[in-house]
C-alpha cells in the first residue's frame, strides 16, 4: 500500500498529510459546486483540475474534467487528475472519501457550508490553503458590503412573512434552521412558519391558513417557462382564498441555483429574494 | 346461538359502528394547532374584507379527515380479501408488489420532472397508481404461467416482481438528485394530501363502491377460506370469486395509494383485530374492518398533525406506534379464540 | 340402464403423455354405497376429482343424473355432488355450526344470510352425525375424528343426491372409522344418497359397500358388487399382495400377508 501510494501518489517532495505548502497548490480538485464556485470566485479557475457533474457555475466550469456527482464522487477519477488539494463537503459520502484519499498520500480539505457563516469561513479557509487570502477577503468583504447596502435599503420596516415551498406534494416547506431561511432574513423577511424539528417540515393546509404569508415562494422544477409555472403556482395557491399571498398574488417562482446553493452568488440570491418581497424598491 | 351472525346483529354493528366513526370524525375535527370556533365556522365562508379563516380551517380539516377515513376504510378492506384468497394471515395490500410498483411510479414521475397537475393532484399520484395497479396485473399474470392461481405461484411472483421494481427503483434513485429523492420518499412515507373535492368524490365512489361489492361476495369469501376445492364443492363460483374480489381489492389499493402515498400497518393489523373481536365471518369482516380502519386512520392522523407542530409527522409512523402496542392488547385478551396461534 | 354417475370412456393423465385412467366405462346405480380402492398412484383420489369436476377429462365423458357434468354450473352441480375430501384445517376459526351452514351457500337468497330451513337443515346434519354438543365451539378445537365428522355433516347439510369422500377414514382410530362408516351407512339407507367413497380398507368396503371398484396402477379396473368382485385372485392381481380369505357369516374378509408375516404361506408352506 504504501510502496503503491510512493509510486502513484504526489510527487516527491511534498507533504504526506495535512494541508500542503500553499504556493505549491497548482491542481486543485473541487468536490461540490458551490466550492467550484468560491475556486472561481477567488481566480483560481486555471488551477482546477477537476469538478463534479453538477458544478455548472460560472459556466467555464463545464469545460473542466469531471470527477463523478457531488452524491457519489468518482474517486479514481479524482486520483487520476493528479490533485495537489482535493476541497470536500463535511457530509458522510465526501467525508469518507476524503479520508479515503488521505491514507493513499492525497491532500484534502473539508469545509462545511451549511449556513452564511460557514460560507465566510470556509471561502477564508480555502483561500488560505492555496496562497489566495488577498482575494478571499476580498470576495468576503465584497459580499458583506453588498448584504448590508441591502439591508439599508430594505430597512427596518415590518418583516414580510415568507413562506417558502419545497414540495408541493406533501406540502413541505423550508424551515428555521436552513440557509434558505437566512437568505430570507437578510432579505427583510421572516418565516411564516415557527420553529420545528425538521429542516424541511411537511405542514397541512392547516398552517398555511394559520401562518398568514404575505409573500409564497416556490423553486422552479423543470424546464418549463417560468410564467408558465407562476400562473399554474397562483392557481393552485388559489385554493387558500384568503391568504394575503394569494390575494394580493405575490407568489413567486425563482429559478436557478443562486438559491438553492450557498455559496459566492449569496448576494444576487439573497437580491432576488428581497425583489420578491419589497419589488418597489427594485423597479428600475 | 349466540356466536352466529343474522341481519339484526350485522345491521346494529355495523350502526354502531358508523355512529362511532361519526363522532371520532366529529371530534377530530376540533382537533389541531389552530383553535376553531365552531360558532364561527357556521357564519360561512366571509368576504374579502372580513375572511373567516375558521371557515377555511374546517374545510381543510374536514376534507383530510374524510380522506384519511376513506383510506383507512380501503386498506383494511384490501387486507381482509387478501388474507382470506391467500390463505395468509400475514398478507397485507402491499404483499403482490403495488408497494414497489406505486414507488417505482413515484420516482419516475419526479425524476422525469413532469409538472402537469390532474384535478389539483400531482403527476406523482397519477403514476402512483398506474404503478401499483400495472404491478398487480404483472404479478395476477406471472402467477396464471404457473398454473390456474396457484396460491403460492402468486406469491412468488410477488416477491420476483417487489425484488425487481425495488432494484429499479434504487438505480433510479442513485441517478436521481438529492432534492428529487426526498421528494420521493416523502410521498411515499404517506401522508394526507388534500385535493380537490372532484378528487374526493372519485376517490369516496371507488372505495365504498368497491367496499360495497366485497360485501355481496362476502359469503363466497367465507366457503374460500376453507380452499378453492372446498369452496368449488359448495358451489361457489371460485374463478370468478377470486377475479373479482383480487381485482376491487388491487383497486381500492391503488386508489389509496395515490391519494396518500403508502401507509402500512392499517391492512395488516385491523383484519385481525376485528376478526379477533368480531370472529371470521367475512359478512361482517369486511365492513366492520372498513370501518375501523377508517376510525383508526382518522385518529392517527390527528395525531400526526398536533404531535410535532407546526410539522407533521407521516402518518404511517404513527400508525405503527399507535398500532402495535393496541394489537398486542387484543392478541393477548382474545388469544384463546386464535387457532392458529397455538 | 342409467345410473346417477354414468363415465363412458373416460381417459385421463395429468400430462398429455401420461395417462392415468384408460377408457373408463361404469355407471353407479342411485342410492348405491360404492368403493373405490387400489394401489397408491391408481388414480383414485384423480377418479373422485373428475367426479364432482375438480378436473375435466381428456377425453370420454362423465353424467351427473343424466345430464352431462359440464352442463351445470358451480351451483346446480354443488346440489347433485357433495364432496369430503382429505383433512383440511381452515386458518380462521370458524365454529361448527358456521362450517356446516357453509354448504347452505348456494340456497342463500339475494340477502345472503341463511334462512331458519337453512338452520334446520344444519342442525339436523349436526345430530345425524353426533356432532351437536360442538356447534358453538371453533372447528380447529376439535379432534381429528371429531372435525371429520362435521365435514360430512357439512356435506349432508348440502343436499345433494351424491356424497364422494376421499379416504374418509384415514389417521382415524378403529372406533372413529367404524363410527364414520356407520353414518354414511345411514345416509344411504334413510335419505337415499348415492355414497362414493376412496379407501385403503377394503374389509370396511366389504363389510359396508354395494359395490366395490377396484383400480389397478395400469389404469385396469373391476366394477361389481363387493362379493363378486373381492376374491385373493383379484386382489393379488390389483394389488400384488397375498391375503388370508376368512368368512364371517355371509362376509368374508381379508388379511393382507407379507413374506415375514406370521402366517405367511411362504413361511408356512
Amino acid at each position: 500500500m504504501a510502496a503503491g501510494a510512493a509510486m502513484f501518489g504526489p510527487g516527491q517532495g511534498r507533504e504526506s498529510s495535512g494541508t500542503p505548502l500553499p504556493d505549491q497548490v497548482d491542481r486543485i480538485v473541487s468536490l461540490a459546486p458551490n466550492i467550484t464556485e468560491i475556486l472561481f470566485a477567488i481566480g483560481l479557475g486555471d488551477e482546477i483540475a477537476g469538478v463534479t457533474l453538477d458544478s455548472d457555475y460560472p459556466p467555464d466550469a463545464a469545460e473542466k474534467p469531471k470527477v463523478g456527482t457531488f452524491w457519489q464522487p468518482d474517486i479514481e477519477a479524482v486520483v487520476a487528475a493528479r490533485p495537489d488539494l482535493v476541497i470536500t463537503l463535511g457530509f458522510e459520502q465526501q467525508k469518507n472519501l476524503a479520508e479515503r484519499l488521505r491514507r493513499i498520500g492525497y491532500n484534502g480539505l473539508t469545509v462545511n457550508i451549511e449556513k452564511v457563516s460557514d460560507l465566510f469561513s470556509a471561502i477564508e479557509r480555502i483561500g488560505a490553503a492555496t496562497g489566495r487570502q488577498l482575494q478571499a477577503n476580498e470576495l468576503i468583504s465584497r459580499i458583506r458590503t453588498k448584504l448590508k447596502q441591502l439591508a439599508s435599503l430594505v430597512g427596518a420596516g415590518p418583516k414580510v412573512r415568507v413562506l417558502w415551498v419545497v414540495q408541493r406534494e406533501p406540502l413541505r416547506v423550508a424551515g428555521r434552521d436552513t440557509f434558505v431561511n437566512e437568505m430570507i432574513e437578510l432579505a427583510g423577511g421572516e418565516n411564516a412558519i415557527g420553529q420545528t424539528m425538521h429542516k424541511y417540515p411537511p405542514i397541512g393546509s392547516e398552517q398555511v391558513i394559520a401562518c398568514n404569508a404575505d409573500v409564497i415562494i416556490e423553486s422552479a422544477m423543470g424546464r418549463e417557462d417560468i410564467e408558465n409555472q407562476r400562473d399554474r403556482a397562483l392557481q393552485h395557491w388559489g385554493k387558500f382564498k384568503y391568504l394575503p399571498a394569494v390575494t394580493n398574488r405575490r407568489i413567486y417562482v425563482i429559478s436557478g441555483d443562486t438559491v438553492s446553493r450557498l455559496g459566492p452568488r449569496l448576494y444576487e440570491g439573497t437580491e432576488t429574494i428581497a425583489g420578491c418581497l419589497r419589488p418597489h424598491l427594485f423597479e428600475n | 346461538m349466540k356466536q352466529l351472525l343474522t341481519p339484526k346483529k350485522l345491521i346494529a354493528r355495523i350502526g354502531l359502528g358508523l355512529a362511532v366513526l361519526a363522532t371520532v370524525m366529529f371530534v377530530c375535527s376540533l382537533i389541531g394547532t389552530e383553535t376553531v370556533s365552531l360558532k364561527a365556522v357556521f357564519t360561512g365562508l366571509g368576504t374579502k374584507a372580513a375572511p373567516n379563516p375558521d371557515y377555511e380551517i374546517m374545510g381543510f380539516r374536514l376534507s383530510r379527515i374524510i380522506l384519511a377515513g376513506l383510506v383507512g376504510a380501503a386498506l383494511a378492506c384490501a387486507g381482509v380479501v387478501f388474507q382470506v384468497l391467500l390463505r395468509n394471515p400475514l398478507a397485507d395490500p402491499y404483499i403482490l408488489g403495488i408497494s414497489s410498483g406505486a414507488g417505482l411510479g413515484a420516482i419516475i414521475a419526479v425524476i422525469s420532472g413532469f409538472n402537469w397537475t390532474l384535478w389539483g393532484r400531482s403527476p406523482i399520484a397519477v403514476f402512483a397508481f398506474a404503478g401499483a395497479l400495472g404491478t398487480v396485473w404483472l404479478v395476477w399474470f406471472i402467477g396464471r404461467l404457473t398454473g390456474k392461481f396457484h396460491v403460492t405461484g402468486l406469491l412468488l411472483a410477488g416477491v420476483v416482481v417487489n425484488a425487481f421494481f425495488s432494484a429499479m427503483m434504487m438505480f433510479l434513485t442513485s441517478i436521481a438528485k438529492s432534492d428529487q429523492v426526498y421528494a420521493t420518499i416523502f410521498w411515499l412515507m404517506g401522508n394526507m394530501m388534500e385535493g380537490d373535492f372532484l378528487v374526493l368524490w372519485i376517490g369516496a365512489g371507488c372505495i365504498v363502491g368497491g367496499i360495497a361489492a366485497l360485501f355481496f361476495i362476502s359469503p363466497q369469501l367465507n366457503a374460500l377460506s376453507f380452499g378453492a376445492d372446498d369452496a368449488r364443492s359448495m358451489g361457489v363460483n371460485v374463478a370468478r370469486t377470486r377475479t373479482i374480489a383480487f381485482g376491487i381489492a388491487a383497486g381500492i389499493t391503488a386508489v389509496a395509494v395515490s391519494l396518500s402515498g403508502l401507509i402500512g400497518f392499517v391492512g395488516l393489523v385491523v383484519p385481525h383485530g376485528v376478526r379477533l373481536v368480531f370472529g371470521p365471518d367475512h359478512r361482517q369482516l369486511i365492513l366492520l374492518s372498513g370501518i375501523t380502519g377508517a376510525i383508526f386512520l382518522v385518529i392517527a392522523d390527528t395525531l400526526s398533525r398536533i404531535i410535532v407542530a407546526p410539522a407533521q409527522l407521516p402518518v404511517g409512523v404513527v400508525t405503527a406506534i399507535v398500532g402495535g402496542p393496541f394489537f398486542l392488547i387484543l392478541l393477548v385478551k382474545y388469544s384463546k379464540k386464535v387457532s392458529w396461534l397455538k | 340402464m342409467s345410473g346417477i354417475i354414468e363415465v363412458d370412456n373416460l381417459s385421463f393423465g395429468y400430462t398429455s403423455e401420461t395417462a392415468i385412467l384408460k377408457d373408463m366405462s361404469f355407471n353407479v346405480s342411485p342410492g348405491t354405497f360404492v368403493a373405490i380402492a387400489g394401489p397408491n398412484g391408481a388414480g383414485k383420489s384423480t377418479l373422485l376429482n373428475l367426479m364432482c369436476r375438480a378436473l375435466t377429462p381428456k377425453s370420454g365423458t362423465i353424467r351427473i343424473d343424466t345430464a352431462a357434468i359440464e352442463s351445470y354450473d358451480t351451483r346446480a352441480l354443488a346440489a347433485k355432488v357433495a364432496v369430503v375430501r382429505q383433512e383440511l384445517v381452515p386458518i380462521f376459526g370458524f365454529s361448527v355450526m358456521e362450517t356446516v351452514l357453509m354448504a347452505r351457500t348456494p340456497y342463500y337468497g339475494s340477502t345472503g344470510f341463511e334462512s331458519r330451513a337453512d338452520r334446520e337443515i344444519a342442525n339436523d346434519a349436526l345430530e345425524a352425525t353426533d356432532t351437536a354438543r360442538f356447534a358453538c365451539r371453533p372447528l380447529t378445537s376439535l379432534s381429528s375424528g371429531e372435525r371429520q365428522r362435521v365435514f360430512i355433516a357439512r356435506a349432508l347439510a348440502q343436499n345433494s343426491l351424491i356424497m364422494l369422500l376421499d379416504e374418509p377414514t384415514n389417521f382415524l382410530d378403529l372406533k372413529h372409522q367404524v363410527g364414520i362408516y356407520d353414518l354414511l351407512k345411514t345416509a344411504q339407507v334413510e335419505k337415499g344418497k348415492t355414497i362414493v367413497a376412496v379407501t385403503h380398507d377394503i374389509n370396511l368396503a366389504s363389510q359396508y359397500c354395494d359395490e366395490i371398484l377396484l383400480l389397478g396402477a395400469d389404469g385396469s379396473y373391476h366394477i361389481g358388487e363387493t362379493k363378486a368382485v373381492l376374491s385373493p385372485e383379484k386382489i393379488k392381481e390389483v394389488f400384488n399382495v397375498d391375503v388370508f380369505v376368512g368368512k364371517v357369516g355371509q362376509e368374508k374378509f381379508f388379511i393382507p400377508l407379507g413374506k415375514l408375516a406370521k402366517n405367511s404361506r411362504k413361511t408356512n408352506s
